[in-house]
Order: structure tokens, then sequence, then C-alpha cells
């Protein structure tokens, strides 16, 4: 079966297989119809199929009677941040995100610059898959698409949230991994703009991926080499749209991307007092660091919609998910690596400290992810068998997202990928024995 | 009677309403197929100013570059400019945005091959197969080709009609013209291929704005202020395009409509005074034709209607120039095209070397009158029709070559069914009005009677 996932994220597949310009036309006409027309944004990130795939959503969005403002490659947070100052009803972000080339996907944004939800998104599918969608006559429809730049604004919008003149004192070496995505036009502007000596690498948004674009140690070799060789003080890596965001220590040492949320965590609660949004397959260092603070973390199933209206209804003070994704409340609350770049610079810049110093400070635990591929069809019922084998031992579990279980030597979270056909395994133990002795008891039930 | 579909899938294109039957799924497909047909080439895509032109084409990208094709994207230009462009580029195809004559709601899409003639009925049928059957080349991310836009299609036009025609022979004084562009893609071109040729230009509806100021053929009853404008101006001699500007329509200065057909005839009658040879024109085509064709000692051959066919004929008997009497002037030297850019410049050419006004020229062709009338029709009647016609005319010589075209006496009936709207045409010619309005109406009443009848 060729991988096609339609679900809270969007509308995920390889192009040349599921994901054809027929399913991008029809659901830039279903969501077109979803906000009963208006202007949309639309946005890509740097896949050799974003072309193919922005052609067909402005003509399905024009076949339904849209203005269609045409962004080009920007990062998707820069298009979120655009709806609300260019009046825009919505937006589509052509992009796959951390996926591999080869894939590409479409995702939803409402006219607050935040993804459809969950209800929101099942409604948009109801539409899809009834397929009558608006129309528009040859006498309202628009006649051309309209280009806009708004990369400046984000840049205005993130300067307007730090204390800029502080970084700039400090004139940081930082580099950056751009991965030949969105944020090649973004990040190197904005350490700029904060006086850093930028070592950009991976910045032609014109080249393929130069790697996975998933901001893990394994894809930071080329980062490492530019942090050590240009004695930066940092590095960070990003995905090819600009929503996670991975750290080089000035040591050079990759760090996994889990730790993304509890140094930016760290950072925040140092400075403020607040409720703090993650999903369930994040790992326990943040509850550990909100009891060292006397505050508190807030759960909510996994996708980054179910963050943003978490932050919003208990007035968060940050959020992110252990991908690397961290949303902070001030720019808005999605994801966005840029202003994560920011909070961290600031915090560098204020307390003087090195990134591997607060890394120190974090606490410790152990934390391993393993992916089961599994044949669509199979997906859900190979979940289900292992819930029941839970169930059945009355284990203690959560079923948020996916099924959680507490165990006495850390926890195990068994849950379908969004976007690929996988299910996604993640541990955390105290140490990394007992961290692969979980692997092994969740693998040994997945295969029944 | 249920209401007549707007789409129409035939093999001059797929055709269609906007917000209603063209919807960009369908369009899509349709690049699908014509991608995986070309077998991922280059093909070269041009649209009319229509309001829906982007849309379509943003359609026609997704699905071309889906297919592993390379596009060239010529941006907003006359039909012919496309074609002449598949040739230019050696691309594999080509691919129009255009619905020519169809009013402002319609639009749509017709299939260009590398030799920049539409695809043959033979061909098209091939393409049509592969649209139906559903199964489209689709490359993956890191196969897709980009998309070259590229400027100055036009100027290589002007370039290439002067290449071959020259400058307007220098007579001592400048032709006056006015040009009636339709809001079409000629606006963009037109006026300045007549000023680069040599005369003076005045242009009206030169907004390419997808707006028809009138009906959009060029047909005299949609010429009122291009006769106004060139009895006002003391024009030479006036051009009508369609939206498309494959069409070409005159007025002479005497401010009246000359007659669609008699475009092709003036341009023949150029053409073949420098290069005898052989003509081909469609069956609804004036016998003005075969008049300036025996003037010549030159052969005349009758197609099916439709460009295709006609340059299909042409190709065959390796004729100097062809077109249709709808207005479509083929000279293969520059375009194997309708062009009504060549189509101005070898009348101007004509009207220049002689030194006497159009009417004058006139006066040596023979005096004809010909009549164009369309029915609204259901398919299924279109044969009915067509077995009453032949009914009548039993006892005359017929030719069933595109519907059925009787031949009389004193001039000729032709009523066949249309491949791109749900009509039913009519066409006659004879010596004087009155005959042909008894020709026409020795027929009409029954074809209204068979269409509106249960």
């Amino acid at each position: 079966m060729k991988p096609l996932k339609i679900g809270i994220t969007g509308v995920r597949g390889v192009v040349g297989e599921a994901f054809t310009p027929e399913l991008a036309v029809g659901f830039a006409q279903a969501f077109a119809t979803y906000i009963d027309g208006g202007r949309i944004l639309v946005s890509r990130d740097t896949r050799p199929s974003g072309p193919m795939v922005h052609a067909a959503v402005c003509s399905g969005l024009l076949a339904a009677g849209c203005e269609v403002i045409d962004l080009g490659i920007c990062p998707t947070p820069s298009m979120q941040l655009a709806l609300n100052f260019l009046g825009a009803d919505g937006g589509i972000a052509i992009t796959a995100g951390h996926n591999p080339s080869q894939w590409n996907a479409l995702k939803f944004v409402r006219a607050d610059g935040l993804y459809l939800n969950a209800t929101q998104g099942e409604e948009l599918l109801d539409i899809y898959h009834q397929g009558e969608f608006l129309k528009t006559r040859w006498d309202t429809i628009k006649t051309d698409i309209s280009t806009a730049n708004v990369i400046p604004h984000h840049i205005e919008k993130l300067r307007a949230a730090f204390d800029v003149e502080l970084i700039r004192s400090r004139h940081l070496t930082v580099a950056v991994d751009c991965c030949n995505g969105g944020c090649a036009l973004l990040s190197p502007d904005w350490l700029r703009e904060l006086g850093c000596e930028v070592l950009a690498l991976n910045d032609d948004p014109t080249a393929p991926f130069p790697h996975n674009p998933e901001p893990k140690p394994e894809n930071m070799a080329q980062l490492r080499a530019v942090v050590k060789a240009g004695h930066a003080d940092i590095g960070f890596a990003h995905d090819a749209d600009g929503e996670r965001l991975g750290i080089v220590t000035e040591l050079g040492q990759p760090l996994s991307e889990e730790l993304t949320l509890p140094i930016a965590a760290k950072i925040r609660w140092d400075n403020k007092r607040g409720p703090i949004v993650t999903n369930v397959s994040t790992g326990s260092r943040i509850d550990r660091l909100a009891s060292r603070y006397g505050t508190t973390v807030i759960r909510t199933p996994v996708g980054q919609p179910f963050i943003s209206e978490a932050i919003i209804e208990n007035s968060a003070v940050l959020g992110g998910e252990g991908s690397g994704g961290i949303a902070v409340p001030e720019i808005h609350p999605t994801h966005d690596s840029a202003a994560a770049i920011g909070l961290i610079l600031e915090y560098l810049a204020g307390t003087q400290a090195t990134i591997s110093e607060l890394v120190k400070e974090l606490p410790q635990v152990t934390m391993l992810k393993y992916n089961v591929e599994v044949e669509p069809n199979r997906l859900y019922s190979v979940l289900q068998n292992f819930r029941l084998l839970v169930e059945r031992a009355r284990l203690d579990h959560d079923l948020t997202d996916g099924i959680k279980v507490n165990l006495d030597d850390g926890w195990v979270h068994v849950r379908a990928s969004n976007t690929e056909s996988m299910i996604r395994v993640i541990v955390e133990g105290t140490d990394s024995t007992a961290a692969q002795k979980l692997i092994d008891w969740a693998r040994d039930r997945l295969r029944k | 009677m249920r209401a007549l579909p707007t789409l129409k899938i035939s093999i001059s294109g797929v055709r269609g309403v906007i917000g209603d039957s063209l919807t960009p799924i369908l369009l899509t497909r349709f690049a699908q197929a014509f991608g995986t047909y070309v077998g991922s080439g280059t093909i070269v895509i041009g649209r009319d100013p229509r309001t829906s032109g982007e849309m379509v084409k943003q359609a026609v990208i997704a699905g071309l570059l889906s297919s592993g094709c390379r596009v060239v994207d010529v941006g907003m230009c006359p039909v012919p400019t496309v074609q002449l462009m598949v040739r230019a580029r050696s691309a594999q195809g080509g691919l129009a945005i255009t619905a020519s004559h169809n009013p402002a709601e319609w639009n749509a899409l017709k299939f260009i091959g590398a030799d920049g003639t539409f695809l043959g009925p033979a061909y098209a049928r091939e393409m049509l197969d592969i649209y139906h059957q559903g199964e489209y080349v689709k490359v993956a991310g890191k196969d897709m080709r980009a998309v070259e836009v590229v400027a100055g299609a036009t100027d290589l036009h002007i370039k290439t009609i002067l290449d071959a025609l020259g400058p307007l022979p220098d007579k001592g004084r400048r032709l006056r013209v006015v040009l009636d562009a339709c809001n079409g893609a000629g606006s963009i071109v037109g006026p300045k291929l007549l000023e680069t040729l040599g005369a003076e230009v005045i242009a009206i509806n030169d907004q390419p704005n997808g707006q028809f100021p009138r009906g959009a053929e060029p047909i005299p009853a949609n010429l009122g202020a291009l006769c106004d404008a060139v009895k006002q101006h003391g024009a030479d001699i006036g051009f009508a395009q369609d939206m498309d500007a494959d069409r070409l329509a005159i007025v002479s200065e005497a401010g009246e409509p000359i007659g669609e057909d008699y475009t092709l005839v003036l341009a023949v009658l150029h053409v073949l005074g420098r290069e005898p040879g052989p003509v081909v024109a469609n069956l609804s085509t004036t016998q003005a034709l075969d008049f300036v064709a025996d003037l010549f000692h030159c052969p005349l051959f009758r197609t099916k209607i439709g460009e295709a066919n006609v340059t299909e004929g042409m190709q065959r008997e390796n004729a100097v120039i062809g077109g249709e009497g709808n207005g479509g002037v083929i000279y293969p030297r520059i375009n194997f095209a309708r062009d009504s850019l060549v189509g101005m410049a070898l009348v101007l050419h004509l009207l220049a070397e002689r030194g006497v006004s159009l009417s004058k020229i006139l006066q040596e062709l023979p005096s004809l009158f010909m009549l164009k009338e369309k029915l609204t029709c259901p398919s299924h009647k279109i044969g009915e029709v067509l077995k009453m016609v032949r009914k009548t005319y039993a006892d005359s010589p017929i030719d069933l070559t595109d519907g059925v075209k009787v031949i009389l006496p004193n001039g000729w009936l032709h009523v066949r069914g249309s491949n791109t709207e749900p009509i039913i045409r009519l066409s006659a010619e004879a010596t004087s009005e009155n005959e042909v309005r008894q020709i026409r109406d020795s027929v009409f009443e029954s074809m209204r009677e068979i269409i509106s009848k249960k």
C-alpha cells in the first residue's frame, strides 16, 4: 500500500505516488469551501515538488473564488504571523516539515494564524469527501495571484519580543544549518539582526536537502564541524519549514531534539512563572524541572493544534514538543524555531553562561525512540492488540494519545505516527540500561 | 428537455464553463494526460486574457509538472504565438488556454503537437484515450522539472513575420490602420506589429482584461465600433481580431465589413501572386477562393472544418497557403497556425503594393453573398437535421465530408454540428442576397422544428 496520511496535521504523502495534483486541488477547494472563500495565503518549503503542489493549490483556491496571496518560499511560522497582518482568512502551507524530500503535505491555517484543530480538521475532511465545493463564475473569479514577502514582518515581530540590544552587545558567533529549507530566507537575517556573526550552512533554498530535515543528532554532522571550526557559541539546526529546532553546543556536542524544550523551559521559568504546555509523548525532564520551579506542565495529545489551544486556554508561558518545536506565546502560540533562537540567545547574552553549562543543569534521564513500520491497513489493529495486553496486565496507562504506560523504572509511549505509516515507540528510563529494557518490553508486545 | 451539458470534450480540445463544468481537477487531469502523451517532454503554455486564465493555467502547470514535463510559460499571448514558440523552442508540445470565440464564461485547453499545429483527429483521440484510461505518468519530486517563464515571445513572433515579409513598401505615404483587438490577446502585440511594419495605428478595445467589449466573433454584427472608427479616422483599413487572435476580419476604407471569408481571399491573392502553389480551405469557405486560385492556375483543396483538419490537408498537399472562411489565415512559411498577425501583414502588403483602395481590390473579385446561422441543438438531433437536409436536396450533388454540403447551380448550402459548442451551424453562399436567403429558408424552418419537437 502507498502511504497517504490524511489527518489532523493536514494531508501528507509521497509525490509521484499517493500525493497527486488532483488531491492537492481537491483539498484546496475543500479548504476554500470550509472557510467560505476570502483571502488565502499560500507558502511553501523548498522541496522539488513544491511548484507542482503550489500550482495545484492555487488553481483550486482560484476556482473557489478565493483571492490568493503567494508568499513563495517562506517558513510556515512567517506565514502564520502574516494572516493577521495581511487580513487573510486562511492559509495553506505546502510543506512536509521534517519528512524526507520525497514527501509533501498541505497544512491548513485559520484566520488567527493557528492550525485547524481536530474538530475543524474533521469538518474539512467531510467537505473534501462530500466533494461539493464552492465555485465561482467567470465574472467573480480572481484574475491573478499577488505576491508578498512576509519574512521582514516576522523579523519585526521577533525583534519586539526580545532584548535585541542585549543580544547585540555579546557579539555571539552562531552556526546555523538551514537544511536548504525555508529558514534559509529567515534565520541568517534574524541572527544578523541580533548582531551575531553568522556561520550559515545549507542556506541555498534552490538546492536539494543536504540531509533529512529532522533536526536530530544524526543529521547534525556538518553543523558540529562548523561549530567547532568556527568556534561558535552555539549551533542551530532547522527543519524544512521553520518549526523544529535542534541544537549543537559550543563544544560541538549535538543535543537530542528532546532537549530543546527543557532548555527553553528552564530559560522561561528562570524569569517567569506559569504553566508550560507539551504533549504526552515528551519526556519527563520537563516535569522534574516544573517541580524544581514549583510550577506545572499541561499535557495534550500529540499535534500542534492541541498545544496552541492549550497555551491560550491556560495562559501558558511556553509550549513545545519533544520533537524540537517551541512556541513562544508573546510572538504566537505555535511552533517557531526563529522565536526559540531568540529566547536561547537572549539567555546566553543575559547570563554570560554557555549552552553546555545550561544543559548540565537539566534533570538527567535517558530517552530512546524506536519506530515500527507497519502496513497502513494494519496500524490500528497492532495498536489495539498492544492496548489489550496493557489493560489485561492492569498496568497504569494513559490514552490521551495512543497508549502511554507508566512502569516502575520509567514510561513507554506507543502511538501511530500522524505523518507516516509507522508506530512510534518512545521510552524514558532512569539510565540507558533501563531505557533499552523498556524498548524491548514494548517491541515484544507490538509483535504479537 | 434536459439542460445541455456545458462540457465539450472532443478532438479539438476540452471546453467548458467556469464555475460549472470546467473544474480545476478536470483541467489538471487533462494536463497529466497530455504530459503522459508527449512522453514528459517540454511543453509551451500560453493563455488568452479571459478572467479564468490564471486558474486554468495553475491547474495545467500542476498536471504537467506531475507528469514530468518541463513547462515553458509564455504568459498571456495570442494562440498562434504559442504555436510559433513550440517550434522555436523545439518543444514536444504546446497547450493553449483559450476558448477562442466562445463567450467570456467559457475557457478551454487546445493541444498542440511538436510541429506547432493542433493535434490532428487521430492523435487527439489517442490523447483522449489516455485521459479516459486515467493512468498518468507521475514522477517523484526529485525528477520534477521547473517552470521557465519566458518574456518576449510576442516580440519573436513580430520578428519572424518581419523577417519573412519585410516592412511595407514605401509608396510615399503610410497606411492608416484601425485595430479592434476585442480586449484580447492581440492587444499586446497587434499595435506593435503594425507599427513595426510601417503603418500608422489607431487601436481600440486594446485592454487585455478578459472583459469582452463586443461579441467575441469578428462577424459584421460585432464590428460597429470599428466601422465608425475607420470612418472617423479616414483609415485605409480596419482589422478585427478575436479573443485569442487567431481569426481576423476586415473593414474597408468605406467603413464596411467585407465579410470574414474575404480575409483569406485577400491573403491568398497576395501570396499566390508571388509564390503560386496549392491552396487548402475548409468546406464552408467562400467560392471566391476558387476564383482566385483559378486566376493563378493553382489547385484548391477542401477539408473538414477545424484548424487541425485544414493544417493536415495543407501538409498533405504541400500548400503555400490555406485557412478557413471564419478569418483564419495559415501561412506555413511563418507559422503553421491560423494567425491574425500574419493575416494583417499579408493584407497590408497587398494593399501597399497595389497602391489602391481596398474597395478597388474587392471589385476585381466575384461578388458573392454569404449567410451564416446557428441553432442550439442537442447532439441526438443533429443526425435527424442532416437527414432532412439530404432529403430536401436529394437530386443535388452532395458532399458528406463534414455534415452535409449541397452544391447548387447558383451557390452552396452547408449544415453541420459544431465540434466546440452544442449548436448546429448553417452556411450558404449565392450570387445575390435574395438567392442566399432562399437557400437558407429552404431548410431553416424544418431545422427549427426538428430541434424543438419533443
